[in-house]
């Protein structure tokens, strides 16, 4: 790798022409404990199944948290993706209904602009 | 505050979930309150409150058993449900206005249908169209293409004749059930309006359980 390029990747767009991101903070329902990896593999297949290679890569979805609660086996992560992709990807993890055999069920608790809003927890 | 109701879910003796426990996630949710409609070959203990609503959901293998069955069951549940799927048996529920919901009429995997005389009928009776949001979140490929494509007709239907339409989960678990903006996301995959959705979860839902339809449009039960 040479120089020029590590760079390029350290770049940053200016403001106004980076994209615009929703972060979806959401909870799942689950049988058994799931990790990260089974987790965003299911939620891939499933933007896949619902609209596609073009569709999947307009929502631009990226996890970019997810741990478990501590006593019991459901989960909270945070989603990013597109902000005019909301619905779609909200559907999308709506359509999970398995993790590797776990049943699961999604439902989407805030959508925030930013990491900082979609962390904050309400009241 | 919008009150979501969720007017089909299976419970215990039916399948594992207990009502206590379906109750406590959908109020997680954010539902006001769900129907629980086994299946009438089960017999199970009714506890109503205001946030549990019990009701049947009949099974019958011909329009004669059909009717029997209703007249079996009708007047000692808040809800009466039919297991659609079958033409003829489709046919039979919406002509009787005894029924409130005609439950998955595209079957539960999109086998059967519904067209414009069974809508016009459902909206003289009053019988509130069920789509079955389980068939999409359980199906995949060709067979989901099918489903949302079977309810795309059905949405076309009922927006001309203005029959009353719910959108439910037909949970047999915790895991099945789905939050109600979820739900709306969902619909909005076969051409659901935001709006319609939200009516077809909040103020549809309360109609068929205080029987508005049967009222306004002066449904002869006899």
């Amino acid at each position: 790798m040479n120089m020029e390029y590590i760079l390029s990747l350290m770049l940053h767009l200016p403001p106004s022409l980076r994209d615009r991101r929703r972060y979806l903070r959401f909870e799942v329902f689950c049988e058994r404990e799931i990790d990260k990896s089974e987790l965003l593999k299911e939620i891939w297949d499933s933007l896949y199944a619902l609209y596609g290679d073009v569709g999947a890569s307009e929502s631009k979805v990226w996890l970019i948290e997810y741990h478990k609660s501590e006593d019991t086996n459901n989960g909270l992560g945070i989603l990013r993706c597109a902000h005019d992709k909301v619905d779609e990807v909200r559907a999308s993890l709506a359509c999970i209904h398995s993790v590797n055999y776990a049943q699961v069920g999604i439902r989407v608790i805030k959508i925030s602009g930013t990491i900082k809003g979609a962390t904050r927890l309400r009241r | 505050m919008l009150n979501y109701f969720d007017l089909n879910v299976h419970a215990y003796p039916e399948t594992d979930a207990s009502v206590e426990e379906l109750l406590s996630v959908a109020k997680r949710y954010g539902y006001a309150g769900i129907a629980i409609t086994n299946h009438d070959e089960v017999v199970q203990e009714q506890k109503e409150s205001n946030a549990v609503f019990y009701g049947v959901e009949i099974k019958a293998n011909s329009v004669s058993d059909l009717k029997r069955k209703i007249n079996l069951h009708w007047g000692k549940v808040s809800l009466l449900a039919v297991h659609g799927g079958n033409d003829k048996i489709n046919r039979a529920a919406v002509e009787n206005p005894k029924v409130d919901i005609l439950a998955h009429p595209c079957g539960e995997r999109g086998e059967g249908g519904l067209n414009h005389v069974l809508v016009r009928y459902a909206a003289e009776n009053g019988v509130a169209i069920d789509v079955n949001m389980n068939a999409i979140i359980h199906s995949r490929r060709g067979e989901r293409a099918r489903t949302l494509g079977k309810m795309r007709e059905i949405l076309k239907l009922v927006r001309k004749y203005n029959a009353p339409t719910i959108l439910t989960s037909h949970a047999h678990s915790i895991y099945d059930l789905r939050a109600p903006r979820e739900m709306i996301a969902l619909a909005a995959l076969f051409g659901m309006s935001k709006e319609e959705a939200t009516g077809a979860l909040c103020d549809i839902p309360r109609g068929v359980l205080e029987k508005r339809w049967k009222k306004e449009r002066d449904v002869e039960i006899i």
